[in-house]
């Protein structure tokens, strides 16, 4: 190879197509199209499930029809701007979070190194204020006088189909994550900007298949997968036999079962997934240790709430499912499995949409008495929160040797962090299960880094963009890889279970993924038991 | 002045130039180049860390076998970022171009140019292996993704539970 003249090589390195624009990065941005190609975009939604779901009460998913993003022609319906124009005043006027995001960023750039996507690409409209600028470009166009008068001079510019595009192309490579937000002096939600943006683009079919999906699964019949309820049952029951097999100890398992104490809703990638189905088996060895009145529902079958990703309608009508089913049941109150986004729907939005839920009762611990005032009006206590609860009373049997094969450290789920604050209670029961460590400051709590393909982008087609989305908490699982040996990357969210067990097995093959309470039930000691050395606790095989 | 007393007062110029470089084939650079934080910036604080590792090592002369842990670390952020496979790997090549820049440009080292011969030779070594590491990663990529569409399929005929493979060994 002969020496290189830094400016061919340059030639080669910077110019032609590069980064998710496919163009020549040192134009303006506005100027700057998208180029879809396979790999960086996920596949549209199929028409019979945008169909379906245009047909259910409550919902509208319009404009259903064949369409590829890569082709130039999206078949749009003939009026789509008048219905994008016309959707966003009516966004606009119904949520007052969304005039005032568009209104009062001034542009600081506090946001714009902050977004995992943004440390992951390079591309400058994965910095969250620019991702903002891609909407807030079009409402300063029709809705402000400056844009009126100055247009382009006004940071203003024209709906085109170039700008729905784009619209595509990032509200789908941001996860909602909020970290952003955390560090706006506004406190901007960019999140509820990409919720806008997606919102919009449903106006004229515009979506994609993972999400829409899994979200006509859940309204058809209760959860994600579209599993029917004798299946979803047989899930559960095979798992009670695995637990029996490796405990000695047969769970007491009920489904719809009036008059419980207590309903019980968890994502159903727990009890159908590796590795959320020894989670689930967690939960089961848990429930039975402190005899828990509680039931499984196979309507409620799903704490995901694909909704969150689609529109608020979608949300609404998804979130009130688990709410009629507790009322149909009469329990007392919800508990609620390690799920991230089920958790922001409950605490930011389920009391404006569907709240507050006054047939339920103010729920309590039936073990320690404990009062969960923080969910007095949800009604809906977070499985950690139960659990730190009953080890601060002393109420569990807990043997951390049991964990010995384990060095664990704590993936802060974006939602469950960022959205309600759970920070302390996952140490605390870290603290009495296992030996874990912290990952570097900047990455954890209400700083950590998103999995990379929440809000329903982890689907396969786009996995070169999640694992450069999950780059920068990849990088920091690394370090405590190296520095501490760490095996394992504990967290509590079924969507985090998932992908970022693939995030590790691309950047660190050593490291596995697990939910926290497959620690806790690894620890605990049932009575009755003929539990023998488990060296992989509930994951061992026995022959 | 011999070369190995060059590399030595110029290696952190060099690296910077070098790192500077590689990391403008980003769109929006600035930040990268800037924040020093390896967990705030792990594209800029990996690429500083492999290319100083790389740069000790093709200095000195080592084995290239040795080239392997900073190119993966290099690498494996480069194959998933939208490159193609020769703009991933072509950075590495610069370090050659930007060592003559940076020996011309001191007087007193200016005869080391036409001493690199060694260098330039270990640099086309690193940037053949960073092809096949590059591959590495890609394959990798695709495992990973037919890893995860397997474990979904397998989740409807609940071929992974546990329970299901002990009476499947059973039958």
């Amino acid at each position: 190879m002969s020496v290189p003249k830094l400016e061919q090589l340059s030639k080669s390195v910077v110019q032609g197509p590069s980064l998710a624009t496919g163009a020549i990065p040192t134009m303006d941005w506005m100027d700057i199209p998208v180029a879809f190609k396979p790999g960086n975009y996920a596949y549209p939604a199929k028409a019979e499930k945008v169909a379906y779901l245009d047909s259910q009460k409550g919902l509208h998913f319009p404009n259903s029809r064949e369409w590829s993003p890569e082709d130039d022609d999206w078949k749009l319906p003939e009026n789509w701007k008048d219905i994008i124009i016309k959707g966003l005043a009516e966004r606009l006027e119904k949520f007052r979070s969304l005039k005032i995001f568009m209104d009062c960023c001034v542009r600081c750039g506090a946001c714009a190194d902050k977004c995992h996507f943004f440390l992951g690409t390079g591309d400058p409209k994965n910095m969250p204020v620019l991702r903002a600028e891609l909407l807030r470009s079009v409402y300063r166009n029709d809705f402000t006088l400056a844009g009126k008068i100055l247009g382009k001079m006004a940071g203003a510019r024209e709906m085109t189909v170039g700008v729905l595009k784009e619209w595509f192309m990032y509200s789908y490579q941001c996860t909602e994550c909020r970290r952003c937000s955390v560090f706006c002096p506004y406190g901007i939600d960019t999140a509820e900007v990409t919720m806008m943006l997606r919102e919009l683009l449903h106006l004229v079919g515009v979506g994609i298949n993972w999400i829409l999906e899994p979200a006509s699964n859940s309204n058809r019949t209760g959860n994600h997968m579209g599993l029917q309820p004798h299946t979803f049952k047989d899930n559960v029951e095979f798992l009670v036999d695995d637990v029996e097999n490796l405990t000695g100890v047969r769970p007491n398992i009920s489904f719809n079962r009036k008059g419980a104490e207590i309903l019980f809703i968890t994502p159903s990638a727990d009890v159908f997934a590796e590795p959320g189905l020894y989670t689930a088996m967690g939960y089961m060895i848990l429930f039975e240790a402190i005899g828990l009145d509680y039931t499984w529902s196979t309507y409620a079958s799903e704490g995901g709430n694909f909704g969150l990703f689609t529109n608020n309608e979608t949300m609404k009508k998804l979130n009130a499912k688990m709410y009629a089913e507790a009322e149909r049941l009469g329990v007392k109150y919800i508990l609620g499995g390690e799920c991230g986004h089920m958790w922001r729907v409950l605490h930011q939005y389920m009391d404006t949409m569907n709240g507050p839920a006054d047939f339920l009762e103010k729920p309590v611990s039936p073990i320690t008495g404990t009062v969960f005032e923080n969910a007095a009006s949800t009604k809906m206590v977070h499985i950690s929160e139960f659990t730190a609860d009953l080890i601060r009373h002393g109420k569990l049997k807990l043997d951390k040797s049991r964990n010995k094969h384990v060095k664990a450290t704590w993936h802060d789920s974006c939602n469950t962090a960022r959205a309600m604050g759970l920070l302390d209670e996952p140490r605390y029961i870290l603290d009495h299960v296992v030996d874990w460590v912290e990952m570097p400051e900047n990455t954890i709590r209400e700083q950590t880094f998103c999995c990379g393909s929440g809000t329903g982008l982890n689907t396969d087609e786009i996995m070169e963009l999640r694992m450069r989305a999950g780059l920068p908490r990849a990088n920091a699982v690394k370090y405590v890889h190296e520095k501490f040996d760490v095996n394992m990357l504990a967290c509590v969210c079924a969507i985090d279970r998932a992908t970022l067990t693939s995030l590790m097995n691309y950047w660190n093959p050593e490291v596995g993924v697990c939910g926290l309470t497959e620690l806790v039930a690894n620890a605990i000691v049932q009575e009755g038991e003929t539990r023998p050395e488990l060296e992989e606790g509930l994951r061992t095989m026995l022959f | 002045m011999d070369l190995a007393e060059g590399f030595r007062n110029h290696k952190e110029k060099i690296i910077n130039k070098w790192v500077e470089y590689t990391l403008s084939s980003y769109g929006s650079s600035k930040f990268f180049k800037k924040e020093r934080d390896q967990f705030a910036n792990p594209v800029g604080g990996n690429t500083r860390e492999a290319l100083t590792a790389l740069f000790s090592l093709l200095a000195k002369g080592e084995d290239s076998q040795q080239f392997k842990k900073p190119l993966e670390q290099l690498l494996a952020i480069r194959a998933v970022q939208e490159f193609s496979p020769s703009q991933a790997v072509a950075p590495l090549n610069a370090v050659k171009h930007i060592t003559r820049e940076v020996f011309k440009a001191d007087k007193e080292r200016r005869h080391l140019v036409d001493e690199l011969y060694d260098f330039d030779f270990a640099v086309d070594l690193a940037v053949l292996a960073a092809f096949d590491i590059y591959m590495r990663f890609r394959e990798r990529l695709y495992k990973v993704r037919i890893d995860e569409i397997r474990s979904g399929n397998h989740v409807l005929t609940d071929a992974k539970c546990p329970s299901n493979l002990l009476s499947e060994k059973n039958k």
